[in-house]
Order: structure tokens, then C-alpha cells, then sequence
């Protein structure tokens, strides 16, 4: 019932920005080279530190993979080397050191340069990375954004890690925890939610979600039959914010919400029932009707170029 | 307002109309798209790719002409995440491998040449802390033990000549050190991209990073001499040393750079300032990447193949001679190029 009283209030009560709010916020805007400001959902703090520990486990998983697939494949046997400990046993070593090289340094950019621009960990959390300027994703500003992960994670890790080892003072272990904290923490004190790394290689985290094309909600043939009309008072009772909410409350259709609604525009446009029970129509229908009126007049004082935000908007 | 009212009711409304005649075209772009996602651009047909960036553009104009006629917020938001899609398609990663190989190389050299100022910086401070290495030790020999430590690999105090040549291959073939050159060439590297992160703390610790790599190349080098074995010791380190160097410098370069533009951001904000910084160091690094692999390749096979003292110097000279060029002439506009421009 939370979400009725919600919806309630938003067509009511002055609360409207809070049913757009959560939409409104955290936006990446890029201009794209058509011109075109696009507008794209920034990848939250709570979903990156999500890809960013199933990355840290994929890194951390591979080379112990490899050391389990060594120590359990009889590999003498199946290559059939005689001399067991010479070059053998040190390609394999190179191996795993390049292996090491790639999971520590290269991981992230090797993913990020690919065609999708994300790591595993990003893809299952359904986020990539794009260029802030517009253009192309570069492989030079993937090199940037990771490497500074050099600075914002590993160092400040080794740090307290050699510090501590070495029987360091408590300053210096605190110090590289603020660091680490303050740096870690950044994208949260910025509408993108960007990192330092993508502050300097100039990329952007994003969402890129799919949306579903649906009807147009108004069918003025059938609201012609349907015949309910409203006075220009009646009409000019709300802005687009309201007519907004209203779209979400007619393509949810919870019935609980229907009857709400219906019942705080009726009062507040002071809607005439009919006195013929018959006569009066559904809460759906009237609620259709009234969308299709106000978005009609709303959109016509568009085309001239009079937009009105809410309801408090009193620009006539 | 009221004439909303009074005129005959319209049967369509114009944001109406507008989906009407476009819808066809979002959903043909939506289709390719679902396709590109799935990562079979590879199989689109010519009249496919030819298509894919005039829908695109055309689903972009829809959305500014549908922002400013219609408030059917489903459709908007359709519209949105459609060209949002469609945007990271068409300006994917990928979109020109073979435009980004070929104008790395002269981005590389241009980045370069343009932290010029920042590379003999980082040069002073390397070999000023290979010199103070030096002399550290040649005063006090406890100090090689402080410098070079754990990196020592059998190159101690108590070593003799014959020792130290030993381990400078050739001599005696030690199979370990194709694995030992590898964990080398991955341990600079780390140095190399830490040097440049640090660049973010203001640049003091990059200078660090370099007068403390040089000090040890310094008290290694002193060792050597000391010993007799110098020249040879400086040709080993010669063969894949001048490049490993260089790009460890032009690491160090690409830090001061950032700490420039974070210090003093000149005309644009600080937080510009930095992405501009980002971009030109960025290429710079990826070459520094290159050229640390490079390093490795060379100091796993040339070092223990390539064992006279001669050969080594001008393997490692004739590169260094290489990286000389490349970085001063690539990338510039020559003749043919000045005219084609316009002058």
C-alpha cells in the first residue's frame, strides 16, 4: 500500500519530485558528435562495487585454477617428458607468471578494450563503460581509467599490508585507510558517479537498459464515445508532472491505485457525478478520459511553447 | 486555453501522428541492434551497416523532435534507451581497429614529444639518484645491501668477479633466468604504471619512484665497476636496459604530467584540465605497456643468446637509436601532408 499512498501524495500533496526523483537523479548526459545531448542511467555505487568484487574473484580464482588443474592432471604422463624438471616445468612457470601479469595488470583493460566495453563482472551486472565526450571509447582512456587503479586500490593495500608487516606505525596504516576510503568512496559525491579513473581517462560507467515501446494511451475515437467532457478549469488543473504519474498509475492498472486517484482528481477538479448510477463511468475509463483531455491541452500549449512543469507551475 | 475546447474534437494528436510515421523505422533499428548486442555485426548484410547509422540518426532526431512535442513519457523513455543502445553500437570500442593501430603510432610520438619538458624531468631525477647511488655506496659499501636488498639475486658484497660474471650469462647457461626475466618484466611494468598513478598525489611520489629505481641501478653499477666487471655489466644491462629505461621514464613523464595539470590547470577547470591529461597520457602509457613487453622479449631471449660484450652495446645502442627517431619524427606533418592541409 506504500506505493498507492505514494501516488496519492504525488498528485496531491506537494511531493511530486519524489516519483520522478528517483529517475531524475544520478544521469550522465553526453553530447553525442550528432549533436544530440543523450541522456544515460550512471551505474549506481551499490551495482559497480558488485562488478567490481565478481572481477576481484574471477582474478583471484584463475590462478588458483591453474595451480589446482597442475597439481590434479598427471601432465608428465600426458606429455610424455622425460626429463620432467628441465624447460617443461619452466614454460609452465613462464606461463603462470604471464598468466599473474595479465590478472594483476591487464584484466580489466583487456575486457574494457573489447566490443562490449565491460568486464564479466559489468556484464552481469549490466553496466559498460562509454567515452564522457561523446566519441569513440579509445584504448588510450581505458589505459588511463585502469591504471589509476594502481593508486585507488593496490597501493594503499600494499601499503598497510607492508606497513603492518613490518610492525609500522598505526599513522601510517591509518592514513593509507583514509586515502583508500576517501578514493573509494568519490564516485558518491558526484551526480555520475564516476571514480578518479574515470574522471582522468575521461569514460563514464553507464547502464544501458532496453525499453519496451507500449501503446499510446489516448484513443480520442473512443473518448469521443465515451463522452465524458471537462471544463477548460477542469483541464488546466495540472502540469506535466502530474500527467506523468498519471500515465504510470493507468499502465500499472493496480485497481486499489485506480480508485484512489480517481476519487483525489475527481474533488480537486470538482468532477460532477452523474446522479444516474448508471451513468457514471468506471474509475478506469474516467481516469483515461481526464488523461487524454489533459494531455491534449498540455501538448497543445507546447507546440506554442508554453510548458507547464506541475501544478504549481502558474505560467498561463 | 479554451480553444482546445471549442474547436471539433481532432481525432489524432500530433505527437500521435509523429509516432505513427516513425515507428516503423525505431523498430527496424531496434531489431539491428538486438543483433549488434548479440555480437553478430559480422554477418550484417551491406544494406544492414549501411543502415544502422541512418536509423540511428534518425532515432536521434525523433528524440529531440519527440522531447519537444510529446509528453508520452513510455514512448520518451523508448526512445532514450533505444538511441542510447543504438549510440554505444555505432560508437563502440571497436568501431575502427584499423584507423586507431595506424594513428596510434603518431599519436605515441606526438604525446611524447609534447611531455618533453616532463621527460627530462623524470631523466634528472632517474639518473641523479643512479649517481647518489653511486657515491652512497662507493662512501659507505653497507649502503648496497639498503639499496639493491632482496633484488640482489646472488650480486652480494662477498661476491667475486668471476661471480658477478656469472651472472651476467653466457658463461655458464642458467635455465632459471627465462622464468627470472619474465617475473622481471612484469615487476617493471608494475613499477612503470605505479609511477604514472601516483602522478594523481601531486608527483612527489613518482619522483620517488624514479630516484629510488635509479639509486639502485646506481649501486649495482658501482658494485660492478668495483669488481672489474663493469663494462661488461653496463653491455647486459645495455641489450634491453635502454628501452626498459625509457619506458619506465616516459612512465615517470606521464605522472609529472598529471601532477602539472592537477597543480596548475591553466584555463580550463581542474577536473577538464585532468581528462585532457588523462587522454595524452593514456597513449603514452599504452606505448610504455609496449615497450616494457618488448623489453621482456629481448632480455628473455638476446640476453643469454647474444653473450659478446660488442654486440650487446649495439643492440642496446641501435634501439635506443630507434626509440631516438621514432619519438622526435613519427607522427609529424611532413611535405606531402603540410600541402594536403591547406598551405
Amino acid at each position: 500500500m506504500a506505493a498507492k499512498g505514494k501516488k496519492e501524495r504525488d498528485l496531491m500533496g506537494g511531493s511530486v519530485s519524489q516519483a520522478m526523483g528517483s529517475e531524475a537523479g544520478l544521469r550522465t548526459v553526453i553530447t553525442t558528435p550528432e549533436g544530440v545531448r543523450l541522456a544515460f542511467k550512471a551505474a549506481d555505487f551499490g551495482t559497480r562495487l558488485g562488478a567490481f568484487l565478481l572481477d576481484y574473484l574471477i582474478m583471484i580464482l584463475i590462478p588458483i585454477g591453474m595451480v589446482i588443474l597442475y597439481l590434479v592432471l598427471p601432465l608428465p604422463y600426458l606429455m610424455k617428458v622425460e626429463n620432467w624438471n628441465g624447460p617443461m616445468v619452466q614454460f609452465l612457470i613462464i606461463l603462470f607468471l604471464i598468466m599473474l601479469f595479465f590478472v594483476r595488470s591487464g584484466y580489466f583493460m583487456f575486457f574494457e578494450m573489447g566490443p562490449r566495453a565491460a568486464t564479466p563482472g559489468k556484464r552481469v551486472m549490466k553496466i559498460r563503460v562509454i567515452a564522457h565526450d561523446g566519441g569513440h571509447l579509445t584504448p588510450s582512456m581505458v589505459v588511463t581509467r585502469n591504471v589509476l587503479r594502481e593508486v585507488e586500490f593496490y597501493l594503499p593495500l600494499t601499503l598497510a599490508a607492508s606497513i603492518s608487516n613490518s610492525g609500522g606505525s598505526g599513522w601510517a596504516i591509518f592514513a593509507a585507510l583514509i586515502w583508500t576510503v576517501g578514493v573509494a568512496l568519490l564516485p558518491l559525491f558526484n551526480k555520475q558517479q564516476a571514480r578518479l579513473g574515470d574522471f582522468l581517462g575521461g569514460t563514464r560507467v553507464v547502464h544501458v537498459p532496453r525499453e519496451v515501446l507500449s501503446y499510446d494511451l489516448v484513443n480520442l475515437e473512443v473518448e469521443r464515445k465515451v463522452g465524458i467532457v471537462f471544463t477548460p478549469e477542469q483541464v488546466a488543473a495540472y502540469g506535466e508532472k502530474e500527467l506523468q504519474v498519471l500515465e504510470t498509475v493507468l499502465r500499472e492498472r493496480r485497481p486499489a491505485t485506480l480508485t484512489a486517484v480517481a476519487e483525489r482528481i475527481r474533488k480537486r477538479i470538482d468532477y460532477n457525478v452523474p446522479s444516474d448510477p448508471r451513468d457514471i463511468a468506471p474509475d478506469e475509463t474516467f481516469l483515461k478520459a481526464y488523461y487524454a483531455a489533459l494531455r491534449t491541452h498540455l501538448e497543445h500549449r507546447m507546440l506554442l511553447g508554453r510548458r507547464r512543469k506541475d501544478k504549481f507551475d502558474e505560467t498561463r | 486555453m479554451s480553444e482546445a475546447q471549442n474547436r471539433p474534437p481532432v481525432l489524432q494528436l500530433k505527437s500521435q501522428k509523429f509516432r505513427e510515421a516513425r515507428e516503423k523505422d525505431w523498430r527496424a533499428l531496434a531489431a539491428l541492434v538486438d543483433r549488434a548486442e548479440k555480437g553478430k555485426l559480422k554477418q550484417f548484410t551491406t544494406e544492414e551497416l549501411l543502415n544502422l547509422p541512418l536509423l540511428y540518426r534518425q532515432a536521434i532526431s525523433s528524440l529531440s523532435m519527440a522531447q519537444s512535442i510529446s509528453l508520452d513519457r513510455n514512448m520518451i523513455g523508448y526512445l532514450q534507451a533505444l538511441c542510447a543502445r543504438a549510440y554505444v553500437s555505432v560508437y563502440g570500442p571497436q568501431a575502427r581497429v584499423t584507423e586507431l593501430v595506424a594513428g596510434f603510432f603518431g599519436d605515441l610520438a606526438r604525446s611524447v614529444r609534447k611531455l618533453w619538458a616532463e621527460f627530462w624531468l623524470a631523466f634528472t631525477c632517474f639518473f641523479l639518484g643512479a649517481l647518489g647511488g653511486w657515491l652512497m655506496c662507493a662512501f659507505d659499501q653497507s649502503w648496497y645491501t639498503a639499496l639493491v636488498g632482496h633484488s640482489a639475486q646472488g650480486r652480494d658484497l662477498m661476491s667475486t668477479p668471476e661471480q658477478l660474471r656469472a651472472t651476467l650469462g653466457g658463461a655458464e647457461k642458467d635455465d632459471w633466468l627465462a622464468v627470472f626475466s619474465v617475473y622481471l618484466m612484469s615487476n617493471n611494468t608494475q613499477v612503470a604504471l605505479l609511477a604514472f598513478a601516483v602522478g594523481v598525489m601531486g608527483g612527489v611520489p613518482t619522483a620517488l619512484l624514479l630516484i629510488m629505481n635509479g639509486m639502485m641501478l646506481g649501486a649495482m653499477l658501482w658494485l660492478f665497476f668495483e669488481r672489474g666487471v663493469g663494462v661488461e655489466f653496463a653491455a647486459w644491462l645495455s641489450i634491453h636496459g635502454t628501452t626498459e629505461i625509457l619506458a619506465i621514464l616516459l612512465a615517470g613523464a606521464a605522472g609529472f604530467y598529471l601532477a602539472r595539470r592537477l597543480l596548475f590547470p591553466g584555463h580550463l577547470t581542474r577536473m577538464a584540465a585532468l581528462a585532457q591529461a588523462g587522454k595524452v597520457s593514456g597513449t603514452l602509457m599504452l606505448g610504455v605497456i609496449l615497450l616494457l613487453v618488448l623489453a621482456g622479449i629481448i632480455e628473455g631471449y638476446g640476453r643469454q643468446t647474444i653473450t659478446d660484450t660488442g654486440w650487446r652495446f649495439a643492440i642496446g645502442g641501435g634501439l635506443l637509436l630507434v626509440w631516438v627517431a621514432y619519438f622526435a619524427l613519427a607522427g609529424r606533418a611532413f611535405g606531402r601532408k603540410a600541402v594536403r592541409d591547406g598551405r
